[in-house]
């Protein structure tokens, strides 16, 4: 019977995966995330590239004139993925909440979840099994942008990723998969609640702008080191011990603050993955372990958005809601 | 191991609310085995929400149902293992071919030798050369043909049939009675047909039943009427709607 559950979420997975595929949808997906991936990346290998080309320039010149080199800066080829990272926040998000879309649109239009709920299937079964579908679909996207990457960041910025980095990457990738996924499911759960199924697409759209990019904006304009470019305490050179004695002065505001960036999904996706990719400068060299310890938090809140969604996602493909046809 | 069973299906006191509007009024209901059964009314007359609450798609309010002496709530399971369905106008997915579609209900159904099962069901319905061309090519008819294809693979013992003859021109209607009838008599599986056409019941049907706002207002054997003087079933059936 185990067996049996396994090869109907396996199918239902399949089955995901083949109609999304053969629709030409996930071809068009994989095109625009890897074309705006790769897009942004070369820009920064190119700047990586004369970073490292200046600071080799000045060792010869330095060795040169008989002088004494300074220590050598250190370069972090993972933070070139800034932009990439930010991309699956705004436009991984879309398309996956589109996907979630066309999956429903898909059997309404078919009228074939009545179907599927008439055999000898569990609610659990197909939510799993539209979940590892989708979750396939969307590797599909984000391994076709990492392999792009890693190619991009090899050939133009001249530095091949090392075991580690690419560890940290297929991590913070894997990570991307699971963000993408909530969005998935926020479109499957919309569109399957909503008599007609493109309202439900209009609701979460709107759902991603707040999330995706009005919390987190109003998060980093009321940031008190986001009002001068470089940050205020850099360019005030206020010391980072100081700079929190300063902080300690407005910590209600700064609780207000950080609580309005903790509602959005996105803001924790962007601390955990900027974290394990060094974009943020203090975790560069941080074993994953410490990582995982000082993100606790962001981790705590998309397993909770996990659960949260999969269960909205269940409560929609119920049964009760199989009969909607659309109109 | 196949258990004997005398009444296909059964109603008792089926109840069904959607909110303050009750759909369907205490329906009592017996289909034997082996029948096909025509389920007449007019649109909203409840017999749609029957079929769903006979096909495990939504639980009744009150009362039981039963399919091949199974409980459609407590035996939900069992009751999918034997059971088929064919929705009004269902389409498929019409980015996979036939064959493809076939295989996908197929294995959610259980079915072995899922190859097998294809073919034969594709044969039945005498359209194998449909098996590899995608479903968003079809006409309607063809459509129809695979909807049923999907709906016999696991070989149920009872065919639910909802306005199957909805959108079909007068060749496939001709066309569904004579595989209603072969799907019947050759495979011996009963057939629960909801439909607005009285020719197709007098044609296809050995019982029907007459749902009225949510009322069964008449069942009975066609060969038996209780309408002895009555000269054709479009008389029963204006007759009873308008008491």
């Amino acid at each position: 019977m185990t067996r049996q559950r396994h090869g109907h979420v396996l199918t239902l997975a399949g089955h995901e995966y083949r109609s999304a595929a053969r629709s030409g949808v996930l071809v068009l997906l994989v095109l625009s995330m890897v074309l705006v991936a790769a897009g942004s990346i070369t820009i920064a290998s190119y700047d990586f590239r004369a970073q490292v080309a200046d600071y080799n320039a000045y060792v010869q010149q330095a060795k040169a004139a008989g002088a004494t080199l300074t220590a050598a800066p250190q370069f972090f080829p993972l933070q070139l993925l800034r932009g990439v990272i930010e991309y699956i926040q705004i436009i991984g998000a879309v398309l996956a909440i589109g996907l979630g879309y066309l999956s429903v649109a898909r059997e309404r239009t078919g009228r074939t979840l009545p179907l599927i709920l008439t055999r000898p299937v569990r609610t659990r079964e197909l939510v799993l099994g539209r979940l590892l579908g989708a979750g396939a679909l969307i590797g599909t996207i984000l391994v076709a942008t990492a392999a792009i990457s890693i190619v991009v960041i090899g050939t133009v910025g001249g530095r091949w990723l090392s075991g580690a980095e690419l560890t940290k990457l297929a991590l913070a990738f894997a990570i991307g998969i699971v963000y993408m996924l909530l969005f998935y499911a926020l479109g499957t759960w919309l569109s399957a609640r909503s008599k007609v199924v493109a309202n439900g697409l209009v609701v979460a759209l709107v759902i991603w702008l707040s999330v995706v990019l009005i919390i987190p904006q109003i998060g980093d304009t009321m940031d008190p080191d986001n009002q001068v470019p470089g940050g205020l305490f850099a360019a005030l050179q206020v010391q980072k011990p100081d700079e929190k004695k300063v902080l300690a002065h407005f910590a209600t505001y700064e609780r207000v603050r950080n609580g309005l960036e903790e509602t959005s999904l996105t803001k924790h996706y962007e601390r955990l993955t900027f974290a394990i990719t060094g974009v943020k400068d203090k975790y560069n060299g941080a074993s994953l372990g410490s990582i995982a310890h000082a993100k606790r938090a962001d981790i705590e809140s998309i397993v909770l958005y996990m659960a949260l969604l999969s269960g909205l996602m269940w409560f929609a493909l119920r049964r009760e809601n199989s009969t909607r046809t659309e109109t | 191991m196949t258990v004997a069973f005398m009444n296909a299906i059964e109603l008792e006191n089926l109840t069904q609310r959607y909110g303050d509007a009750t759909v369907l009024h205490g329906i009592d209901l017996t289909v034997g085995q082996g029948e096909i059964f025509g389920f007449l009314g007019h649109n909203g007359a409840g017999k749609t929400t029957t079929i769903h609450v006979l096909t495990t798609l939504i639980p009744a309010s009150s009362g039981t149902a039963r399919v091949c002496e199974l409980d459609v709530v407590e035996e939900r399971l069992e009751v999918q293992r034997t059971i088929g369905y064919l929705p009004e106008n269902v389409r498929l997915y019409d980015s996979l071919t036939a064959a493809e579609n076939l295989r996908f209900f197929a294995r959610l159904s259980g079915v072995e030798d899922v190859p097998r099962a294809i073919d034969e069901a594709l044969g039945i319905l005498d359209c194998r050369e449909l098996a590899d061309k995608r479903v968003g090519t079809f006409s309607k008819g063809m459509r129809q043909r695979i909807g049923i294809a999907q709906a016999i693979l696991h070989r149920p013992k009872v065919l639910f049939l909802d306005e199957p003859t909805s959108g079909l021109d007068p060749m496939g209607v001709r066309q569904l009675r004579e595989t209603i009838v072969r799907l019947n008599a050759e495979l011996g599986i009963t057939i629960f047909m909801n439909t607005h056409l009285l020719s197709e019941v007098a044609r296809v049907c050995t019982t029907i039943g007459v749902l009225a706002e949510g009322e069964l207002i008449y069942q009975d054997s066609l060969a038996q009427k209780r309408f002895p003087d009555e000269a054709s079933l479009e008389d029963i059936y204006v007759r009873l709607e308008d008491r």
